[in-house]
C-alpha cells in the first residue's frame, strides 16, 4: 500500500448573516436584477443578450466546421475521385456507397460511377476527409445539411456532392512535381 | 425585433385604459348616484376582474414567466409567432396558447370522481378571485367632489355630501378576516383536484398543498397582528388611509415603515401561499410530475394555472394594501401636495379627479412593482425540498412572527 | 544432408535446397518478388539478397543452394540496406497509384515498402511513362508502369500452360510485358497469370475495381465447375461472392485454377429461385411444406412405389446426396433413381475435366456405387412409358446436350402426375457478352421446368452452406459456409429434412457434424473417399514453415 497523500481542505465556516440567509437572497436578486437591467437596456449593445437569432441571422460557422461533403473536381470538371473506396471503408457509420467503373481515359484509369452519400447514415467524423489521398472530399463547404423532407433526399448523389466542389491546389494523377531547385 | 420599451408603453397604456374608465365614471358622477346599487357593483366587478385582475394574471403567463426570464437568463424569449411579421415582444404566443388551451381534448381519466374533478378547478379559482371584493382601489368617493382635507389626517371632510363606495367591490369592516378566509378555501380546491384525479401523484401534490398552505396561513395571520395592533383596524380602506400620515412631516408611516420584519415575513408567506417556485412542491415538477393537476388538460388546467396567477396578484394586492400604503401617494391629500406636513393650502394644488387618478394608478403600480418582485424571486431561487418548507414554516417563520408580534405589542404598550 | 545456418540457428536439410526454401523452413520469410515455388528461378528481381559469410557480396537466396557448414544472415544490417535499396530502384518508374490500383492491400511491393522502405522518394527526375491499361487477352489487362518486371507471367505460360504467349519487349526501363505479335494472352489459364502478379501490373477484366480486396472476406471453399474440384478461396464482400482465387492443394490443383472454373461464381448470385412457389404462387416454407405434404401424402396413396422416381443432382454436396438416399428409402419408398447434372464439356491435360459435375463421385460414394442410379435416358424412356407418375427433381439441369432428349424429357415432366423441382436457379442463365469460356448445361437450362413444376422448393449454393465433395480421384473435399442462404434458400440436406419431419419420418440432423458421420456410413472403409484432412487443416493455419516449405507465393 502506497502513502496517500491527503490535503484536508477546511470549508469556510458561513458567517451570521450568511446562514440567516438574508444578505445571501439579496445578493441573488442583485444578480438576477442586475441581468434583468441590463437587458432592459433601450440600447441594444448594451444588453447582454446572446440569443442567435439563428434563421433570421446566419451564423459563421468556424474554419473547420464540417459541413456538406463536396466532391472536388479536375481541372476540366471532371470528378477528381478515383473510388479507391479509403472513405467508405474507414467510414464508421457505413454512409458512402462508391461504385467504381473503368474510365475512357487512360491516364484515369478508375473513377466512380456512382458516389452516394447517406447523410442521415453519416455522423460527420470527417474521417472520409482524411482517409482520402487524393484530396477528393472535403467537408469544409461551410454549408450544413440541411433538413430532409424525403428519405430519398439524404442520398447526396455525385453530382449533388459535385456542385459544391472546388479544384484542389495538390497535384494529381502521374504528373511529377517538379523539383524546387 | 422586440422592443421593451413598446411592451413597457404598452402596458402603460392599458392601464391607463383601467384608469379613465375609472376615472370617467367618476367624471360622469353626475349620473353614477342615479344608478341603481346593484348595476355599480356590478360595473365595479367587471372592472377590477376583467380590466385589472385576468389581464394582469394572464398577461404575467407572457411577461412574468416568459419574457422577465428571458432578460434574467440573456435570452430574448419568444418571438416566433407574428401578426403581419411583427412579433409584438411575444403577444401573438400569449394569444396562440389561450387559443391552444381552448381547443385541446379534455381528458378526465378512468376512475376519477367526474364531479370533483370538473369542479375542482372553479373551487381553485373563485376564491382567489373572490378576495379581490375588499381591497380598496381608492379611497371613498366624496358626492360633491371637493373633500375638505383637516390636519388631523386621515380624519377627512366631505362638505354638503356624503362618501360613496365607488373604489372597492364590498366595504366590510372586517375586510382582512375576509380576505384571509377566503384565502384560506382555495386549499380546498387544490386538494380535491387532488383527490378527484384517482393519480398517486396527484393526490401527494393535493396533500403537500394543503399541509403547505395550512402551516403558512398561521404565519399569514400572525405577521399581521402587529399591525392590527398598531392600527386598532380590519376595514382596509382605513387601514390604507391610515398609511398616509406622516411622521415628522415628511416619513409616511407606511406599513413596511413601522412593521418592516413584519413585510418581509408576510412577502415570504405570501409566495409560499402561491406556490409558485421557490415554493412549488405541490407541484414539484421533479417528483410527482405536475402535482395536484397533473391529470388535468385543456381549459380547466389553464384555469388552474390562472388561479396561481391570480393568487400572485392578490398577494401582491394584499402587500401593497398593508405595507405600501395601498392607493397613498407620499404627501398626496384628497386637494394635493402637502410637503412638511399638512397646511392650510396645499403646496401644489390638484383637483380632485386628477388626484384620484393618481391614487388608482398608484395602486396599480405598486401591486404591479410586488409582482414584478415575485416573479425576480421566482426567478433567482432554487426551490425547497419538502421537509425545508415545512421546517422554514413552522421553526423559523412562525417564531418570527410571534416575536415581532410580542415585540410590537410591548411597544404599543409603552406607547 | 547439408548444414546450414541461418541467423544462428542450425538446420539440416536436403541437398539441392535454396537457402530461401532452407530458411522458410526455419520461419525466415525472405522478401520476394520473382521467385515462386512452382516456377523456374531467374533471379531477377534482386529483394531476396542475403548475406552469406566468407563471401564479400550479397547472394540471392532464392537461387542458392546450400552449402554445408554455410552461414546466412536475412536479417542483417547489410541484408535490410539492400532490400531498401532494390525496393528504391523497383520504384524509380512505380507510379505509386494504389488508390486506383486493385492490387492494393494484397499487393507484395506495398508490404515490404512499408516493411523496409519507408520513405519518400528522393528522385527529383520524370519517371518513364508506361503502358497503361492495355489488354494482352480477353481476360487479362496490363498495365506497363506498374509492372516490375519480375517476369512470373512469363514462365507460368512457358512453363505451366506450355503456350509462350508471353514475352518482354524493349529494353531498359521501357521493357514491357507483351504478347507475340499475332497472339493474345487466351488461354483456360490466364487468369493465373494475375494471382501470381506480385503488382498491380495484371489485373482480371471481370475483378477489375469491383471490389477492393481489404474488404472481401475469405471462405475456403471448393470450386464447383468441374469434377477436379480445384480448392478455392472464395471472397467475399456483403453476401455477395466477388471471386474465386485457387486455393494452394498440391494433390488437386497446385496453385492454380481455370478461367472458366473461375467465372462459376456467377452461378451463386445469378437468377436463382428466390422463394418456395406452389403452382404460379410465391409462399413461405411453411405453406410449401404444407403443400408438399398433402399433395405427396395424396400420391403415395394413389401411385405404386415403382412409379415414384427422384433424379439425383452431382451438382449437390455429399450431405445433400447422404439426405436425398435416406428420403428415396425412407419417404418415397422407391428405388428408381437417375442421374441428373450438367452435360458433359471442354476438358484439358492441365485442370479441366469433361465432366462439368463436381460431386459425381460423391453419389458413387453415398449411394455406394453407380448401379442403383440409372441414366437420363431410361428416365425419359420411362417417363414416356408412362411407367413414372411422381417425380421429385433435384437441380433442374438436364444432362444432355441433345436437344430432341431435353424436348422429349420437359413434354413428359408436363404429363407427370406430381412433379417437385427442388433447384437452385429459377431459369435460363445469362452471362454477360465479355464472358469467356464454356459453360455447359448452364445456358442449357430449361426454365420451363420450374413452371412445370407443381412445387418448387429453393435450395442454396455451395457458398452458403457447409458441405462436401467428392473429386474425381475419390478426395472428400470439405467446403465452408461463407454467408447465410440467399432469398429464402435452404441447403438441400435441410430441404429433405424438413420434407421428411413433415412427413412423418424422422430424417432431419440437429448437427451436420451427426450428418457427416453416417454420410459414408454404409460403404467399407476402402470404399471410402480419400480425406485430405491433414492438408485442409494445415493450409488453412497460418503459413506453416515445416509443411509449406515455400512463403505463400
Amino acid at each position: 500500500m502506497g502513502e496517500v497523500n491527503v490535503k484536508t481542505l477546511k470549508q469556510k465556516d458561513r458567517t451570521f448573516w450568511e446562514q440567516t440567509y438574508v444578505t445571501e437572497f439579496i445578493k441573488g436578486l442583485g444578480v438576477t436584477m442586475k441581468h434583468f437591467f441590463t437587458n432592459l437596456s433601450p440600447n441594444k449593445e448594451d444588453r447582454d443578450t446572446r440569443t442567435v437569432e439563428y434563421p433570421d441571422e446566419p451564423r459563421d460557422y468556424p474554419d473547420r466546421y464540417r459541413g456538406r461533403h463536396r466532391l472536388m473536381v479536375r481541372d476540366d470538371g471532371q470528378v477528381r475521385c478515383v473510388a479507391c473506396m479509403c472513405c467508405s471503408t474507414i467510414c464508421p457509420a457505413d454512409c458512402i456507397h462508391i461504385e467504381a467503373a473503368e474510365h475512357d481515359d487512360p491516364s484515369i484509369e478508375k473513377y466512380p460511377e456512382t458516389f452516394v452519400i447517406d447523410q442521415l447514415r453519416c455522423i460527420a467524423c470527417g474521417m472520409c476527409v482524411e482517409a482520402c489521398p487524393c484530396d477528393a472530399i472535403r467537408m469544409d463547404s461551410g454549408v450544413h445539411v440541411s433538413a430532409f423532407e424525403d428519405r430519398e433526399e439524404s442520398f447526396h448523389d455525385r453530382e449533388t456532392l459535385m456542385d459544391l466542389g472546388g479544384q484542389s491546389m495538390a497535384e494529381q494523377g502521374g504528373d511529377h512535381i517538379p523539383s524546387p531547385n | 425585433m422586440p422592443n421593451w420599451l413598446a411592451i413597457i408603453l404598452f402596458l402603460l397604456v392599458v392601464l391607463g385604459a383601467a384608469t379613465g374608465v375609472i376615472s370617467g365614471a367618476v367624471w360622469s358622477a353626475g349620473f353614477l348616484p342615479a344608478m341603481p346599487g346593484w348595476l355599480i357593483i356590478l360595473l365595479k366587478i367587471g372592472i377590477i376582474v376583467f380590466g385589472f385582475v385576468m389581464l394582469v394574471a394572464s398577461l404575467m403567463t407572457l411577461v412574468g414567466d416568459r419574457k422577465q426570464s428571458a432578460k434574467i437568463q440573456n435570452r430574448i424569449g419568444p418571438n416566433r409567432a407574428t401578426f403581419f411579421g411583427q412579433s409584438l415582444g411575444g403577444l401573438p404566443h400569449f394569444i396562440a396558447d389561450g387559443i391552444k388551451m381552448l381547443f385541446k381534448e379534455d381528458i378526465v381519466p378512468n376512475g376519477a370522481h367526474r364531479t370533483f374533478h370538473m369542479v375542482a378547478p372553479a373551487l381553485i379559482f373563485i376564491p382567489a378571485l373572490l378576495g379581490f371584493s375588499v381591497i380598496p382601489f381608492m379611497d371613498e368617493y366624496c358626492s360633491t367632489g371637493a373633500p375638505m382635507v383637516t390636519p388631523n389626517y386621515p380624519f377627512e371632510l366631505c362638505p354638503n355630501g356624503e362618501w360613496l363606495n365607488y373604489f372597492q367591490v364590498i366595504d366590510l369592516n372586517s375586510g382582512m378576516l375576509f380576505a384571509f378566509a377566503i384565502a384560506s378555501i382555495e386549499v380546498y380546491g387544490a386538494t380535491i383536484a387532488g383527490w378527484a384525479a384517482n393519480n398517486k401523484y396527484s393526490l401527494l401534490g393535493g396533500m403537500r398543498s394543503a399541509a403547505q398552505m395550512i402551516s403558512y396561513e398561521v404565519s399569514l395571520g400572525l405577521s399581521l397582528a402587529g399591525l392590527l395592533l398598531i392600527w386598532g383596524t380590519l376595514d382596509l380602506n382605513e387601514m390604507v388611509r391610515l398609511q398616509g400620515k406622516l411622521f415628522a412631516g415628511w416619513i409616511p408611516l407606511w406599513g413596511i415603515v413601522i412593521q418592516p420584519v413584519a413585510f418581509f415575513l408576510f412577502f415570504l408567506v405570501g409566495m409560499a401561499e402561491t406556490k409558485r417556485p421557490p415554493f412549488d412542491q405541490p407541484e414539484g415538477e421533479s417528483e410527482i410530475v405536475a402535482g395536484y393537476f397533473t391529470e388535468y388538460s385543456s381549459m380547466k388546467f389553464a384555469v388552474i394555472q390562472l388561479a396561481e396567477y391570480v393568487a400572485t396578484v392578490f398577494l401582491a394586492t394584499l402587500t401593497a394594501v398593508f405595507f405600501l400604503g395601498g392607493w397613498q401617494v407620499p404627501f398626496l391629500f384628497a386637494d394635493g401636495f402637502h410637503f412638511g406636513g399638512i397646511g392650510a393650502q396645499p403646496d401644489i394644488a390638484l383637483p380632485y379627479a386628477v388626484v384620484i387618478a393618481m391614487r388608482i394608478v398608484a395602486m396599480l403600480f405598486k401591486v404591479l412593482v410586488v409582482v414584478w418582485l415575485q416573479f425576480m424571486m421566482r426567478w433567482t431561487y432554487p426551490s425547497f425540498r419538502y421537509d425545508q418548507v415545512m421546517t422554514m414554516g413552522w421553526k423559523i417563520v412562525l417564531p418570527l412572527s410571534l416575536a415581532n408580534f410580542f415585540v410590537t405589542a410591548f411597544i404599543v404598550l409603552i406607547i | 544432408m547439408p548444414k546450414v545456418t541461418i541467423n544462428n540457428e542450425e538446420i539440416e536439410v536436403d541437398d539441392g535446397t535454396t537457402v530461401m526454401e532452407a530458411a522458410a523452413q526455419l520461419g525466415y520469410d525472405i522478401p520476394h518478388f520473382c521467385y515462386h515455388p512452382a516456377l523456374s528461378i531467374p533471379a531477377n528481381c534482386r529483394m531476396c539478397l542475403v548475406e552469406v559469410e566468407d563471401n564479400p557480396d550479397l547472394q540471392p537466396s532464392c537461387h542458392m543452394p546450400v552449402n554445408d557448414g554455410m552461414e546466412v544472415h536475412t536479417e542483417s544490417e547489410r541484408v535490410v540496406k539492400a532490400r531498401k535499396s532494390v525496393l528504391e530502384f523497383i520504384l524509380v518508374n512505380h507510379p505509386v497509384d494504389c488508390p486506383i490500383c486493385d492490387q492494393a492491400g494484397e499487393c507484395k511491393l506495398q508490404d515490404y515498402y512499408m516493411a523496409y522502405d519507408a520513405q519518400e522518394s528522393r528522385l527529383r527526375t520524370e519517371k518513364v511513362d508506361g503502358v497503361k491499361v492495355y489488354p494482352l487477352g480477353p481476360e487479362v489487362v496490363y498495365d506497363g508502369e506498374r509492372c516490375i518486371l519480375c517476369t512470373r507471367c512469363v514462365r507460368f505460360c512457358e512453363e505451366i500452360t506450355e503456350t509462350d504467349e508471353l514475352t518482354t519487349a524493349q529494353r531498359g526501363d521501357h521493357t514491357e510485358i507483351r504478347t507475340f505479335p499475332g497472339q493474345e494472352l487466351d488461354n483456360n489459364y490466364s487468369m493465373c497469370t494475375v494471382d501470381i502478379c506480385p503488382v498491380g501490373a495484371l489485373t482480371a477484366r471481370d475483378f477489375r475495381f469491383k471490389c477492393r480486396v481489404w474488404l472481401m472476406n475469405t471462405t475456403d471453399s471448393v470450386c464447383t465447375g468441374c469434377s477436379q474440384g480445384c480448392n478455392i478461396h472464395l471472397d467475399h464482400f456483403r453476401n455477395e461472392v466477388q471471386r474465386y482465387r485457387p486455393r494452394y492443394n498440391p494433390d488437386v490443383n497446385d496453385y492454380w485454377m481455370c478461367d472458366p472454373g473461375r467465372y462459376t461464381y456467377k452461378e451463386v448470385h445469378q437468377d436463382r429461385l428466390e422463394d418456395p412457389m406452389v403452382g404460379d404462387n410465391v409462399v413461405n416454407w411453411h405453406a410449401a411444406t404444407q403443400a408438399y405434404v398433402s399433395t405427396m401424402d395424396e400420391a403415395l396413396d394413389t401411385f405404386e412405389p415403382s412409379e415414384r422416381a427422384m433424379v439425383l443432382s452431382p451438382q449437390v454436396s455429399c450431405e445433400g446426396l447422404h439426405q436425398a438416399r435416406r428420403f428415396a428409402d425412407e419417404v418415397l419408398e422407391t428405388d428408381r433413381l437417375y442421374m441428373g447434372g450438367k452435360p458433359g464439356g471442354e476438358s484439358d491435360d492441365l485442370l479441366m475435366n469433361a465432366d462439368k459435375n463436381p460431386n459425381r463421385r460423391g453419389i458413387e460414394y453415398v449411394f455406394g456405387g453407380l448401379e442403383a442410379v440409372d441414366s437420363f435416358e431410361s428416365l425419359v424412356d420411362a417417363m414416356e412409358a408412362g411407367e413414372i407418375r411422381v417425380l421429385h427433381m433435384m437441380n433442374k439441369h438436364i444432362p444432355t446436350t441433345d436437344d430432341a432428349l431435353r424436348a422429349r424429357f420437359v413434354d413428359a415432366v408436363a404429363d407427370l402426375d406430381l412433379f417437385v423441382l427442388q433447384a437452385m436457379h429459377r431459369g435460363e442463365m445469362v452471362f454477360p457478352p465479355d464472358h469467356r469460356g464454356d459453360f455447359p448445361a448452364a445456358d442449357l437450362d430449361d426454365p420451363t421446368l420450374v413452371e412445370l413444376a407443381d412445387i418448387a422448393l429453393p435450395s442454396s449454393s455451395h457458398a452458403e452452406q457447409d458441405g462436401t465433395f467428392v473429386n474425381e480421384d475419390g478426395i472428400a473435399q470439405p467446403f465452408s459456409q461463407s454467408f447465410k442462404p440467399l432469398y429464402n434458400s435452404q441447403p438441400d440436406w435441410q430441404i429433405f429434412g424438413r420434407l421428411g419431419d413433415e412427413m412423418g419420418h424422422s430424417l432431419s440432423y440437429r448437427r451436420l457434424a451427426d450428418l457427416r458421420e453416417e454420410m459414408f456410413g454404409d460403404a467399407e472403409d476402402d470404399a471410402k473417399p480419400k480425406t485430405l484432412d491433414d492438408k485442409q487443416s494445415k493450409s488453412r493455419a497460418p503459413a506453416d514453415a515445416a509443411t509449406q516449405p515455400t512463403p505463400a507465393e
